[in-house]
């Protein structure tokens, strides 16, 4: 039972991540705009994370599809979760009136508490591949068998 | 009283089972990072690694488009494209089609599309890649009631490296 729990949840997060990473792949001077309406990253750092983010994304959920290195994934994942959180959550105390850039550049949620519980609900769904022993099973090269 | 608490075996269990995580972490971390670097070293259209503040802190009268879903627009053929260059109309590569409003000769520029432009048409502006002219011209089309308007990203420097079509001009080369 714990396993295909372990499953659904490694398949679901991996999905999101996956998905979310494509659009921003694509434009990603877009991103870097929808990340500069938080007005939380420095401008050095902005064009760097608008290339980085969306490929630690995409490489995060793949490993979490195919059960690689799904631990560290599953870490990756529930700390990027708890990044976006703390972003949305800060957008939100400051009013501004933003969308959210989490899955769609161009458009998109407006940032708002619907987000947060999102989010919260995916930061749950990362604790069954993080810590179970058995998560379904998994791509069998690369790492280490649990 | 003064013995050493030793560790508990379940805090013990707990740090090891931590350290898989994290090494784990640490690989894909290092993957990404990686590829990161290789994206955007082999990208053609990459950003400049320094942003420049003064492009995301301006505040632009109208949205921006990118050169791929105005290209897409452009062959629908529904949008009406505007170059805002102060350049004589001819004397640049231009894009087929696409009307002069210049910041000098606003009001006659405007004058010659009264007839054919209605305010709710789509509206696509462009320069030479420069924001701030672009972005006063939206500001004024929005004064008159123009309200449908949008800037090309980059301007017809964007537009011709994302293989948009150009008008050509005697000697074949754009100006500035």
């Amino acid at each position: 039972m714990m396993r295909w729990l372990g499953l659904f949840c490694r398949l679901a997060v991996g999905g999101v991540f996956v998905f979310a990473s494509w659009d921003k792949l694509l434009h990603p001077a877009a991103f870097a705009a929808a990340v500069d309406h938080y007005h939380l990253v420095p401008y050095p750092l902005l064009h760097p994370m608008a290339y980085a983010l969306p490929l630690l994304e995409l490489i995060t959920g793949t490993a979490l599809i195919l059960g690689l290195c799904r631990r560290g994934a599953a870490l990756i994942a529930g700390c990027l979760t708890v990044v976006f959180m703390i972003a949305i959550g800060s957008a939100l105390i400051r009013g501004l009136d933003i969308t959210c850039g989490c899955f769609h550049t161009d458009g998109g949620h407006a940032v708002g508490i619907s987000l947060l519980v999102r989010d919260l609900v995916l930061l749950v769904m990362c604790w069954p591949p993080l810590w179970l022993a058995d998560a379904g099973p998994r791509v069998p090269f690369l790492c280490k068998k649990d | 009283m003064g013995a050493r608490r030793q560790p508990g075996a379940g805090k013990v269990l707990r740090g090891l089972a931590m350290r898989r995580p994290l090494k784990e972490a640490g690989v894909l971390l290092v993957i990404a990072l990686t590829a990161t670097a290789a994206s955007w070293a082999l990208r053609p259209d990459r950003l400049p690694l320094r942003a420049d503040p003064a492009f995301y802190r301006l505040e632009l009268d109208a949205p921006l488009i990118d050169p791929g879903p105005a290209l897409a627009l452009y062959d629908e053929g529904q949008d009406l494209f505007v170059d805002t260059r102060p350049a004589p109309p001819g004397s640049l590569p231009t894009i087929p089609g696409a009307v002069p409003i210049r910041a000098a000769s606003f009001d006659d520029d405007l004058l010659d599309l009264f007839d054919f432009l209605a305010p709710d048409d789509p509206v696509i502006l462009f320069g030479d890649g420069n924001l701030v002219p672009v972005s006063n011209i939206a500001a004024r089309l929005k004064e008159r009631g123009y309200g449908n308007v949008r800037i090309l990203r980059g301007g017809i420097k964007a537009w011709i490296k994302a293989q948009g079509p150009v008008t050509g001009t005697a000697s074949g080369k754009e100006g500035s």
